[in-house]
């Protein structure tokens, strides 16, 4: 399995942290962060490649922190989780740019297997790009 | 219902009798007034008429009366006494006044009652009689004239007597005057066909015959007599008199005017108005009545339908308000679920770490952390379905062919009913056409509705299924089964989530819930209701293009 970074940004300390124990016991990098504004900061740093994120927290919710996360790094996939959210709300993450959502209570099994496609598909993307960047360097070289 | 019917009938009292007053009542008492101001119009110029002719009457008579006495007291006083005795002057005197008749005869009489000339019709009988005892010859010699009553004496004709005397009482002039004069003159006073007037004198005896053959004066009409005449004109009995003294205070004159006779051009007036008057009221209370039916039908019916509307509104309201609620708790319950589900999930990937040798339950534990999350993702169907998440994966609406769904539904169930004996029967239409809608979630809808009416039928009877199109284009499908049915006071509750009437153990309550829900969305209806002859009957209506998803046909 490869190893990725991944960020839980969950209000709830519990399940953030045993996603976080769980998640590095499967071999992935993972940090936590409890509210949006934290886990933009992480994310500015770049290192982040999927971010898990609770639709409903109190402040910056869910759907406004995947906003600002497209804004700031367009490549990191985002997976929503939500408790209670409804279909309108989960078809309103996913147009806005969301990899995927899911309903708690989820198994770690299908989250890691979310991830996993997550992570796969920025993947390629990177790979597109840089591909697509080699061609540009050998048609015009400086 | 009896208190709404007794309220309606209070609409109507009330309205009709709002009518009764703003219409009816002013009529009534315009009509009431109109006929007493009028009556008393009539009576107030009776009177003046009666005035005015009496005042006329009067004069014209005393007028003649007094022409009669001038002429009697002139002769007295310009011939002589020896002459007036003569017999020759006499008759001078009589051919030159008694020329117009009313001088029926003239006596010339001394002072000793001796009666000296005589001229007139009745010479035979009255020449040479004396007149020293009679009343009216002495009333002569002390007041210097007398007039008499009107009498008929031997002529058997109406007559009365002025007799003067002259300065120095040495003779007294006598003479008969035709009264019939008065009769012509008072007859034209009549005012009427009723009407009366006549002469009496003030023992109250008439002195012209009653127009109207009426022999006495009553108790009443004798009082006239006694009272001062001045005085207005007086009522007794439906009619009005006027009196007059003539003659110095010798005569009354009376006219007497039927008030009735006076009214009868008023009287047929006043029928006509008054039948005018009853039509516009009865026309109207008609109307009235009527209007007010047809109001109140209108405010009944109006009524019933706010019912119905307020009935429907607050079934969609409580159905709304459940819904958002369900979904409330769905979400409390769903974050400790998934807590329970991460900490299973901990223990179970920690749980091969350890030496089986040490922990001896090792297999125990493993096997009730699955436990645990099994029952945690039962519970979390639960908890997506109250949420609508276990119906979004298939938003996607196809074309679907509703005999074809319900066939393939019904083989899902067909084992189970063979087992329990019990008949699906089919009656399905050919002509329903393929319609636009979610095939998957119909098809829950269709297979929670046979799940319930194999578990109400238990074993031994039948479900029988129908499809047919409506007259304006929509799709009706029945399902009916002869189970027990419902009680009324659960009909309306079969809708509601977790209402069952299963097991405990085996209905969680959400199916008609669901399957409610699912046709709202498809933009059709569903209901239930028991059937006549024993059983459920649920109805499902769909749309033909199922809800605004027309364009999406491919």
């Amino acid at each position: 399995m490869k190893q990725f970074n991944v960020l839980i940004v969950d209000d709830e300390d519990e399940f953030r942290d045993l996603t976080i124990k769980r998640l590095t016991k499967k071999g992935l990098i993972v940090e936590g962060a409890e509210s949006g504004r934290k886990a933009l900061d992480i994310i500015k740093t770049g290192r982040i490649d999927v971010v898990v994120l609770d639709v409903k927290m109190p402040g910056m919710d869910g759907i406004e922190t995947l906003g600002h996360i497209r804004a700031l790094q367009p490549l990191v996939e985002v997976v929503l989780l939500t408790g209670h959210a409804s279909v309108e709300s989960g078809i309103e993450g996913m147009k806005l740019g969301a990899f995927d959502y899911l309903m708690k209570p989820i198994e770690l099994e299908p989250l890691l297997e979310k991830l996993n496609d997550a992570y796969e598909k920025k993947r390629l993307h990177e790979e597109k790009i840089e591909q697509a960047m080699i061609k540009k360097h050998m048609a015009m070289p400086s | 219902m009896e208190r709404k019917r007794k309220y309606y009938v209070m609409i109507i009292r009330r309205l009709l009798l709002a009518f009764f007053c703003l219409s009816i009542l002013p009529i009534l008492s315009f009509a009431w007034l109109v006929k007493d101001s009028v009556e008393q119009m009539n009576i107030v110029k009776l009177e003046e008429q009666a005035n005015n002719t009496i005042e006329h009457r009067a004069e014209v008579i005393a007028l003649f009366l007094q022409d009669r006495l001038n002429l009697l007291t002139m002769i007295v006083e310009l011939y002589p006494p020896e002459q007036l005795m003569a017999q020759e002057t006499i008759e001078e005197l009589f051919l030159a006044f008694g020329k117009n008749g009313d001088i029926v005869d003239l006596h010339v009489i001394d002072s000793s009652g001796y009666q000296h000339g005589y001229v007139g019709p009745y010479w035979s009988q009255i020449v040479g009689k004396t007149y020293n005892d009679a009343s009216w010859f002495k009333e002569t010699l002390i007041n210097g004239v007398h007039i008499s009553h009107v009498f008929l004496g031997y002529r058997n004709v109406p007559h009365f007597v002025i007799a003067v005397t002259d300065p120095l009482k040495t003779f007294v002039l006598r003479a008969t005057i035709n009264s019939s004069i008065f009769n012509s003159l008072l007859l034209s006073a009549q005012l009427g066909p009723n009407s009366d007037a006549f002469i009496v004198n003030r023992a109250g005896e008439f002195q012209t015959p009653s127009l109207l053959d009426q022999q006495s004066l009553s108790e009443q009409e004798k009082t006239l007599i006694s009272s001062d005449t001045k005085a207005g004109p007086f009522h007794i009995g439906g009619y009005v008199y006027a009196t007059r003294w003539i003659g110095n205070k010798h005569w009354l004159l009376v006219l007497k005017a039927s008030i009735d006779d006076s009214l009868k051009f008023y009287y047929t007036i006043r029928d006509r108005i008054l039948l005018i008057f009853s039509v516009i009221a009865l026309l109207s209370l008609l109307l009235a009545t009527f209007i007010t039916v047809l109001l109140t039908r209108r405010i009944e019916k109006a009524d019933r339908e706010y019912a119905a509307a307020t009935m429907q509104f607050s079934h969609i309201e409580k159905m709304a308000t459940i819904g958002r609620l369900a979904a409330g708790i769905a979400h409390e319950i769903n974050n400790p679920l998934q807590l329970i589900t991460s900490q299973a999930g901990w223990i179970k990937e920690l749980l091969p770490e350890e030496d089986p040798n040490t922990v001896k339950n090792l297999e125990e534990y493993q096997k009730a952390v699955e436990q645990i999350q099994y029952h945690v993702r039962r519970a979390g169907t639960i908890t997506h379905r109250l949420l609508g998440f276990s119906r979004k994966m298939s938003a996607e609406k196809g074309s679907v062919r509703i005999n074809d769904l319900l066939e393939e539904t019904i083989s899902f169930i067909e084992r189970e009913a063979d087992n329990n004996s019990i008949a699906v029967i089919k009656n399905f239409s050919e002509e329903m056409p393929p319609i636009l809608t979610d095939g998957p979630q119909l098809q829950q809808v269709f297979l929670n509705l046979l799940n319930n009416a194999l578990d109400a039928i238990g074993r031994r009877g039948m479900i029988e299924i129908a499809t047919r199109l409506h007259a304006d284009q929509r799709l009706v499908i029945t399902f009916a089964d002869n189970g027990p049915g419902m009680k009324p006071e659960q009909l309306k509750q079969i809708f509601d989530p977790f209402f069952t009437t299963k097991d405990p153990n085996k209905g969680t309550g959400l199916g008609l819930y669901i399957s409610y829900d699912i046709i709202k969305k498809l933009g059709g209806e569903i209901t239930g209701e028991n059937r006549e002859q024993g059983g459920m009957l649920f109805t499902i209506i769909l749309p033909l293009t199922g809800s605004g998803a027309a364009g999406d046909n491919r």
